[in-house]
Formats: C-alpha cells, structure tokens, sequence
C-alpha cells in the first residue's frame, strides 16, 4: 500500500478524531415513529387543572370596562368594534360564548379536565362556560370543517432541538440532540369573538397557536403547566399577541363547576 | 523516553476525545442530561401581560391577583412612592424576581469554559437599570445564609428537559408590585425559562414565608429581537425634591389617602383588597358575585 505520508501514530490519531467527530455530524432521524399520540406522550396531562390567576387579574376576574385596551397590539379596525361592544345584544344573538372561544377560554377563571378520548385525540373540557376543546393528533382539518368557537386543532409533541458543547477544533464531543417536550397545538376554523371580555376581537381567519409546558415546582413537588399562547390575526392585530397562562394540577374532580358563557 | 512520549501522546489525545465524546440521539421524556437550549440573544419585553404594572406603574391599593397576608397588607398601606425620590434610592436596581415580570428586554448569553466548552453560566443584562445577573451552571453551592443579600442575588441553574430551572437566593428585600408590595429578604426563587421558537417564557415560583400565604406564580414572555443592542443604562441621583435629612416618606396606618381611589375608578368592591390567595382560584367568581349582590 502506497503510503500517504504520515506516521502510522499519526495517522491513528487521524483515523480517532475522524470517528470522534461523527457524532457531531449526526443529526437526529426523521425515522416514521409508529407509537401513538398518547404513548408519545413524555408526561401525563391527564387530570383536572385548576387555572391560577395572577396576572391580568382585572381583565380575567372581572369584564373591564368598555373601550380598556392596555397592553394590547390593536389595529384601528379593531378599536373601531370594540368601542361598538354591546354585551346585551350579544346575548340576544345567541353569542354570549364570544369570549369563550379557544384563543381566550383558558384565559379565563376556569378548571380544565383533561382527558384522552382516544389514542390521537386529547378531550380538553373547561368548566367556565362550559366548553370542551378535541385536539387531534392525526387528523389534519378538511376544507369543509364548520367553524366553531373552538375550531379545529392539530397539535404535536415538540422535539426541541438542543445542544452538546463539544470542545476544540470543531466542537469534539458535542452536537445536536433533541428531546420530546412541550405539547404544541395549532388551531384554526374559529369563529370571530373576544380576546378579552370588553370585546376585543379576533377574525375568523385568525390562529392561534398554543404550547403546554409541563413542569413540578420543585419546592412543592405540585404539578404545573404554563399556556402559552401566540394567536396571529392580520386583520385585528398589529403583531403576534403572547400570553401565558399558569395551571396546577388539583388532586380531584371537587371543585369542578360547569357555568353557562355570560357576555357581561 | 522522549520517543515514545512524541508516538503515544497523539494517540492519547484521540483515545481522550474517543472516550469524552456524548453521543448525539434523540431523547424522549423531560431529562435533558448535559443538553441544553439555546436561550442566547436579545430579548425583546412587549409587556402584553400586567401592562399597566410593569409600565406606567400600577394604582396604590391595586393588589389584586397575590396572594398577601395580613402583614404584606399592612406595609403596602404604608408605602408612599415618593420614597424613591430620596437620593439612595434614585438607582436602586431591579431584583431578579421582579425585574423578570417589569420593563425592560433582556439579553441572555452563554459563558464556557475556555478548555471544556462546558457552560459554566448564564449571562442576563436587563436593559432597565442595567442589572446584571449571573446564573451558575457549574454546580458551586449557594453561599452560606448569612452571605450578603443583593438585588440580583445569588443564581444557580440546572436543565430540566427543555427547562432552565434556575434557583435564586440572597435577595434583598423588595416590591412584588410597584405599589410598595413587599418581598422579602428571606425569600427565595425558582424560576423557569423555556424557549419555545422565537418565544422566550419565564416563571416565577417565589416563596416569601413573610408576606405571602403561598408562592406567587407568574409568568412573562419575551420575543426574540436579532436586531436588538442592549445600552448603556446610566443613572445619576439628584435632588428631586428639598427634604430634612433622615425623613423616610410613609404613611401611618390608617392614613394613606389614595388606597381605595383604584377601586373607585374601576368600580371594584373595596372586600377583594383583603382577600389575599382566595382571589386567585376560578371560585372567586362566586364570591364576587355574592359582594355585588349584597
């Protein structure tokens, strides 16, 4: 064999930092994972959650008044009706449940059961207002699905993308990884309704897009999950509008208290 | 010697990198091991939540959504905002809790160590007041309890899955609100940093056995902004207003004259101030039925 020049010695420690270095060119694999939704699953959310309201207090316990906007990225159409909301005439339209639709309903003061009703379908029912939310793992919305309060929604196991510090010349040791976490849920096929009580609107082309991050408080050891929602809707907002919510997890069903959506 | 040294070192070396190499796989479930996210970048603070708070400054009285107990109350009634015009207070810097759910971005960046590439901490420059924070992922322990408190505290963190879980003790007494809501020095906080995309969310766990009945948990979200440069925040104190020396702005119970104003101007029953973590929870709603009814 022709030589290439280098020391045998040399050319082992080629060949080790060669194989070495492998491992940071090696992506995960988009193999096809044949487990279910629910087996999928890298925590139990099933259980009832109790939503802990310490933020925005004055818009979630209460309706604010008419025409309160603060901290909101509202364009001037959406200004125009919320100066028109008349919560009389919503209830006499038959749509009290305009703030209860997806993208404020566990915004407001509430209790979420959650359930899996199959294999690729996670039940979310929310006792104020009384609203139950199907989110489905597999099914992608047809064209011909009937918008609702609560729409349409796909959701996902998020595999986050991580990383190994590697040390020297090209990150030895180190690479990309990635891990199975929060649950992300895309939602569309709303009908129009309120991002807030004091009606705030949102389009029916709006989407909203949601993730469910599961945490123990360390402390405490009580289960927790923040909400975090981003809901995208040209035609009211001016940006993407990001909320979080916090839940914790109750130990039984006792303090479940279905009531009827109210616009006022 | 020096020959078998100059053969065999090389090959040490390649064994060592053989030997320290992670292997790189997908993971399911919420141990990250010696992963990590990438929170590094300049975040951008739209204070979509708790604006009025966190911005132009919340109503004396306004308490709601904490969960306070009778003596938390009792120092907030006390508290005059014009306390922050004396001189030695004019720059006092944000505590790592409250400067968390307040104004101001944030820019996160990752410190290694130069041989190992291993994170040895966390980086945060808050662009109000210019705080500085540092949260240690090298595993030293926290400083013994008489160690002195600062604003910022003492920092440590761990990976939990996709989840910064960062413990912070050694914090000087402060506001959980900026309507004199106490915090105190004997506090402590976990908190929670989860990037999600472009989405940076931070939760607050803190646990004040002095004021509060139980942890305060409150959330904020920032928004990646790569275009962002953090400033230099300086602050100068002057004399804002003529003052004998020693005077320290209160009120005396019983005698703040602007408590109840808020509850006036939003048409909310005066009862909910005193009602401390039951106004948290979603039967409330009956409660405050029940006051507007009676």
């Amino acid at each position: 064999m022709r030589s290439i020049g280098l020391p045998r010695h040399h050319l082992c420690f080629c060949m080790c930092f060669f194989l070495s270095t492998l491992s940071i060119a090696q992506l995960p694999q988009d193999e096809p994972d044949s487990r279910s939704a629910r087996e999928m699953a890298p925590v139990d959310l099933s259980g009832t959650w109790t939503s802990v309201i310490a933020e925005d207090w004055r818009y979630r316990m209460v309706t604010p008044p008419a025409g309160e906007l603060q901290g909101l990225p509202l364009n001037e159409a959406a200004q125009e009706i919320m100066n028109a909301w008349n919560p009389e005439a919503d209830e006499a339209a038959g749509l009290a449940c305009k703030a209860y639709g997806a993208p404020n309903l566990m915004r407001l003061p509430g209790r979420a059961r959650i359930t899996w009703e199959d294999d690729s379908t996670l039940k979310i029912e929310y006792d104020n207002g009384d609203q139950t939310r199907l989110i489905h793992f597999e099914q992608m919305p047809s064209a011909n699905i009937q918008r609702s309060w609560q729409g349409y929604s796909h959701a996902q196991w998020v595999r986050e993308t991580t990383i190994a510090r590697g040390i020297g010349f090209g990150g030895v040791g180190g690479g990309i990884g990635e891990i199975t976490g929060p649950l992300q849920i895309n939602t569309t096929h709303l009908r129009e309704g309120y991002l807030r009580k004091n009606g705030v609107p949102y389009s029916e082309n709006a989407e909203l897009t949601e993730y469910i991050v599961w945490r123990r408080d360390t402390v405490t050891g009580d289960e927790w999950f923040s909400l975090i929602s981003a809901i995208d809707d040209p035609q009211y907002l001016r940006g993407l509008y990001i909320r979080s919510s916090e839940f914790r997890k109750e130990t039984d069903d006792a303090m479940w208290s279905p009531r009827p959506c109210s616009a006022r | 010697m020096k020959t078998i040294m100059k053969k065999f070192t090389p090959m040490f070396f390649a064994l060592l990198f053989m030997l320290t190499g992670r292997t790189v796989s997908a993971q399911s479930g919420t141990g990250g091991g010696d992963y990590e996210a990438d929170l590094q970048g300049y975040w951008r603070n739209p204070l979509y939540e708790d604006n009025r708070d966190r911005g132009e400054g919340p109503y004396i009285g306004d308490y709601l959504g904490l969960p306070l107990n009778e003596a938390a109350l009792r120092a907030a009634e006390a508290w005059d905002p014009t306390i922050l015009s004396l001189e030695e207070r004019q720059c006092n810097d944000y505590a790592a809790d409250y400067a968390a759910h307040s104004i101001g971005d944030q820019a996160i960046w990752r410190e290694a160590d130069p041989f190992t590439n291993k994170t040895i901490a966390w980086r945060l420059r808050l662009s109000w007041m210019g705080g500085q924070r540092t949260i240690w992922m090298d595993g030293r322990p926290h400083p013994p309890d008489g160690a002195p408190h600062t604003w910022l505290g003492f920092s440590t963190g761990e990976w939990v899955g996709p989840t910064l879980v960062v413990t912070t003790t050694h914090l000087k007494n402060t506001w959980l609100r900026r309507n004199g809501v106490p915090r105190s020095d004997k506090a402590y906080v976990v908190q929670y940093f989860t990037r999600l995309g472009n989405i940076l969310t931070i939760v607050d766990h803190i646990y004040d056995s002095v004021y509060l009945t139980e942890p305060l948990v409150r959330s904020s979200d920032y928004i990646l902004n790569p275009a962002g440069r953090m400033g230099t925040f300086v602050c100068e104190t002057v004399e804002e207003a003529p003052r004998d020396l020693g005077v320290v702005p209160h009120y005396l119970p019983g005698e703040n004259p602007s408590l109840f104003e808020f509850f006036e101007v939003f048409d909310l029953p005066v009862e909910v101030m005193q009602d401390g973590a039951d106004m948290l929870y979603p039967e409330y709603l009956d409660r405050l039925e029940q006051i507007r009814a009676d």
